[in-house]
């Protein structure tokens, strides 16, 4: 053991580190590459890794395509609802778990909560697809999806906010009470402003869920809505694959999460540890 | 709410002038009625309201189902009986179906090699590389990109990652076949075929682990990050080295930390199915049926509405066993938290 | 007009913290609670704000019976233990904030926000955020909040208990001399008695269950109603000796089980002797109890002999502990003293500033 020894570890280590940096890139990197490239460049025997023909109009291909625009219309309505729904439900649910069910009683009701998050989905699938096809809507509608990812976004958002509204002291809204201030317009004036950032996150790990969702999009959905993750795999053409559209419209898909990730990472990971990280 | 007048008049009030608190014999009269207080800010129902309309969501939305598949579990439903409404009650048949069919007994096995070379080894190697990354990177700037750059595969839908794998795995023209001969670790005629059936529950284990690892090793690293520095500098002043440091602070500190994050990964490596879906489509020759998939492909594949509800439920009571001891340890690790 | 009335209101959560307490506190008056932490002061001043519900009694303030009225109706301001400021609003808007609860026009608001600043000299961090200033500046914000309100009832929650000894001293001038203090009813809850004795009109001692005693800081201080109090008030603590009152030549003695004997006073012993109690508990404060050469007379107090223990010195003076049969006591010193660990010291005392407690519940006897 010696000072060299620890710079030989050192650097396995840091190698360790890069390859696996490749093996993460790389996928993505091959993504890229067949969005670029022609249909008949990607059914090669032997694949390219850099496009002997550049064609950057499949990117315009999918804008052009009527279904593709619309797929991303239907996931913006659906994922977007579904977070407004989730996160006001779960930070009503959320501030009276924090504020007024401190007992064992509201502790249960918590995990109760919670635990709807974590049971397997596929479990009720079928009935699920029977519930809505018997409603007013259908089940191959906005709203039928809508409500039911409220199944997964609701606990979670309700669980955050509750950790979240436990963060901020009470004392802040109970001067705030002192000051005259009713409790509804202390919530807005105190309480809201400090757990904005917490709610920030929260209502981005709802929209991510419901923008990436495919099985039950997959079996409720399909006929007039589509949202894109079900569209994706539409891109054929006869019993071809046309993977250079699949891919460049996975990449353009990625591309709001990856943002939202960059901007308010510090916040995403609280949400994702289900409030254990503080960040 | 009226206030209730105090039973002892307070001239009869015992005052033990020595005591530091109440002898629990001497509580008064009012104090032994009590119930539990209103609040003077909010009416009580206020919260009730507040806390029961997502219960009552929930509950609208899954009782049903959940209804209707304890129901069929017990009734030899099929497609056809389905919609012509005449089925049998079956007792506990459904259930001895499941459980002796091998098909059941061999996913059973997959789930645990995949729980185990999937969801195990993500959360071990997302600790490794997260510490890896905080500790052996220096410069911020750069620490923060490389963080993005590996954190990118989770923001893809699990579908899509299945799509892509199975266009990357291809045998005689995919990606990763060919990038192995470019780099001369493999013949230029050989092929490995990923999909096939000796490798396609392996193949999904890949895929799972490209994606996942980044979410114990995001959770990880945040926990590193916020681990408070003055615990490093004493250990450095006592100069422990580096590799003290990590078994006899940084592990032990980030403990309860690592076992979320392996909880979280294990409850939705337990429900993964999407992904099965899309690559493999369980096969070939269900190759590569995880549980789940099995009661999703008997349910909607094939119609044995009968058979997949137990097997739904199977899967459901496992489910609650996990989820229990989960929030059980949840519970421990937040309140740890708060009495810090 | 009485201001603030309190009538047997009880509170209790896991165990009773308010049993039957009834306190009347005068418009201008400032009235200190002080006793332990722990033991329900800011409960106390919760129940008055309304912040927590009472289990019975009520709370009066001008004469209307605010029992059932919620915090944000009542014209009640407190400041928390933990000052509670608003973290995302700058000092001037923490401080505006009572005001503009009430709507009232910005002019105004200005205008009485800059008074109550410069009045608490805190006028040039209007700007800052709370975790931009010290600690006694979010103690004057947290205050300037509650002036600026000019309620009916000021609850002030340990104020300065927090802050370093040379802002402590500062501010507790203030509340000396803030004369919008002097107008309303003020409860003023501590922990430190000789905050309480310095700043209280009145001085409540807080024990488990309610105030114990009552009165001016003076005769709280010197006529303590009962052992808890007396130990409370004073640093270090009272001496009390457990002991048996028995006859002694024509006199009264205590005795220790130890065998530690003291004289009772001529003019305590009658009413000693009424009551008729044999177990008792003599208290002794320990600026009573003096060290003094070998040879001096007695002078009508009781010498006796004791060893030191240990001797701090505090600056102003120094606190020895010494051991006499088997006794330990403390011992107000001068600063000059110094002392070595074993050596004996001989001590007096005058058996007429001595304190006697019942046994079983701890009352003073001699009141």
């Amino acid at each position: 053991m010696g000072k060299h020894n620890l710079q030989l570890t050192r650097r396995l280590l840091l190698a360790f580190l890069a390859v696996w940096l490749v093996f993460t890139l790389f996928p993505l990197y091959f993504m890229l590459v067949t969005s670029l490239k022609p249909v008949d460049e990607i059914n090669r025997m032997v694949p390219t890794f850099w496009p002997e023909t550049m064609q950057v109009g499949n990117y315009a291909g999918i804008f052009a395509d009527p279904g593709s625009l619309q797929s991303i219309v239907d996931s913006l309505i659906v994922s977007s609802a579904n977070t407004v729904l989730s996160l006001f439900l779960g930070t009503l649910a959320g501030y009276a778990l924090a504020r007024y069910l401190r007992g064992p009683v509201g502790e249960n009701l918590a995990f109760f909560i919670l635990s709807q998050r974590m049971f397997p989905p596929v479990a009720i699938l079928i009935p699920m697809f029977f519930l809505f096809d018997a409603t007013p809507w259908g089940a191959d509608s906005h709203i039928s999806l809508i409500i039911l990812y409220l199944v997964f976004n609701m606990p979670l958002a309700t669980w955050l906010m509750m950790v979240f509204f436990r963060d901020t002291p009470r004392e802040l809204e109970e001067a705030a009470y002192l000051d005259g201030y009713r409790p509804f317009r202390a919530f807005f004036k105190v309480t809201l402003p400090l757990v904005f950032p917490g709610m920030i996150s929260v209502a981005m790990l709802c929209w991510i869920f419901a923008w990436n969702e495919y099985l039950f999009a997959n079996i409720l959905t399909g006929t007039s809505v589509k949202t894109f993750p079900v569209h994706i795999p539409t891109f054929t053409q006869g019993s071809q694959t046309l993977w250079n559209l699949v891919m460049a419209f996975s990449l353009v898909a990625m591309l709001p999460p990856v943002i939202l990730f960059i901007v308010l990472r510090r916040y995403m990971v609280r949400g994702l540890s289900l409030g254990v990280v503080k960040g | 709410m009226t206030t209730t007048e105090p039973t002892q008049a307070p001239a009869q009030r015992v005052i033990n002038g020595r005591a530091s608190r109440i002898d629990p014999k001497d509580y008064p009269d009012w104090f032994k009625a009590k119930r539990r207080g209103g609040s003077l800010i909010v009416h009580p129902l206020v919260p009730a309201v507040m806390v029961g309309l997502p219960i009552l969501v929930i509950v609208a939305i899954v009782i049903y189902p959940t209804i209707w598949m304890f129901y069929h579990a017990f009734h030899d439903t099929n497609m056809m009986s389905l919609f012509s409404g005449d089925w049998a009650a079956v007792g506990f048949d459904n259930f001895g179906l499941v459980l002796s069919s091998d098909r059941f007994l061999s996913s059973i096995e997959r789930l645990g090699i995949y729980l185990l070379f999937g969801a195990c080894l993500q959360v071990l190697l997302g600790t490794a590389l997260a510490l890896l990354l905080y500790e052996g990177i220096r410069n911020n700037l750069a620490r923060t990109i490389i963080l993005i750059l590996l954190v990118l595969p989770m923001m893809l839908p699990p579908s899509i990652v299945g799509v892509l794998w199975k266009f990357l795995l291809q045998a005689n023209n995919g990606a990763i076949n060919h990038l192995l001969i470019n780099i001369g670790v493999m013949e230029a005629t050989a092929r490995i075929e990923w999909l096939d059936s000796g490798l396609s529950l392996w193949s999904l284990v890949l895929a799972d682990t490209w994606q996942w690892t980044a979410l114990p090793l995001l959770i990880v690293y945040s926990g590193r990050v916020s681990l408070p520095p003055a615990v490093y500098e004493a250990a450095r002043v006592d100069g422990a080295s580096s590799w003290r440091v990590l078994s006899r602070i940084t592990l032990p500190m980030l403990r309860e930390i690592i076992a979320i994050a392996f909880i979280i990964r294990f409850m939705d490596a337990y429900k993964f199915v999407d992904k099965v879906y899309v690559m493999t489509s369980g096969g070939p020759a269900e190759s590569s049926e995880l549980p789940v998939f099995v009661a999703f492909q008997k349910g909607i594949r094939e119609f044995q509405i009968g058979e997949a509800a137990a097997y739904a439920i199977l899967i459901f009571l496992f489910a609650a066993i996990l989820v229990t001891l989960f929030l059980q340890y949840l519970k421990r690790v937040l309140r740890a938290q708060q009495t810090q | 007009m009485a201001n603030l009335e309190l009538i047997d209101i009880c509170k209790g959560f896991a165990e009773p913290v308010i049993d039957r307490l009834s306190l009347t506190v005068e418009k201008g008056e400032f009235f200190v609670v002080v006793g332990p932490s722990g033991i329900g002061k800011t409960t106390l001043l919760r129940c008055v704000a309304g912040l927590e519900s009472l289990d019975a009694g009520r709370v009066v303030i001008d004469g209307k019976d605010l029992t059932r009225v919620p915090p944000y109706q009542r014209k009640v301001a407190m400041t928390f233990e933990s000052y509670a400021l608003y973290p995302h609003l700058t000092v001037f808007d923490n401080i505006a904030s009572p005001l503009k609860a009430r709507g009232l026009p910005k002019a105004e608001i200005a205008q009485r926000v800059g008074e109550v600043a410069r009045l608490l000299r805190i006028d040039q961090l209007l700007g800052r955020r709370p975790h931009e200033v010290s600690g006694g500046q979010k103690q004057r914000t947290a205050l300037g909040r509650t002036l600026v309100a000019k309620p009916d009832v000021f609850l002030l929650d340990e104020p300065i208990s927090h802050l370093d000894a040379k802002i402590r001293h500062e501010l507790r001038r203030q509340f000396h001399e803030l004369e919008e203090l002097r107008q309303v009813a003020t409860i003023y809850v501590t922990h430190d008695y000789a905050e309480a004795l310095s700043l209280g009109d009145r001085v409540g001692v807080m024990g488990p269950g309610g105030l114990q005693q009552i009165g001016p800081p003076r005769e709280v201080f010197d006529r303590p109603g009962t052992l808890f109090v007396a130990r409370h008030l004073g640093q270090p603590s009272i001496n009390a000796f457990d002991g048996v009152l028995e006859e002694n030549g024509g006199g009264l003695q205590v005795r220790s089980e130890t065998g530690f004997a003291l004289p009772v006073a001529q003019a305590h012993a009658g009413r000693l002797r009424d009551r008729n109690e044999r177990e008792i508990t003599v208290g002794i404060r320990p600026q009573f109890i003096d060290v003094v050469d070998a040879g001096v007379a007695a002078d009508g107090r009781f010498l006796f002999d004791a060893r030191v223990d240990l001797h701090e010195a505090l600056g102003a003076n120094g606190v020895l502990i010494a051991k006499a049969d088997g006794q330990s006591l403390s011992v107000i010193t001068s600063t000059s003293a110094a002392f070595e660990p074993d050596e004996p010291v001989r001590l007096a005392v005058d058996p007429n500033r001595f304190h006697y407690f019942s046994a079983d519940l701890g009352h003073n006897v001699l009141l």
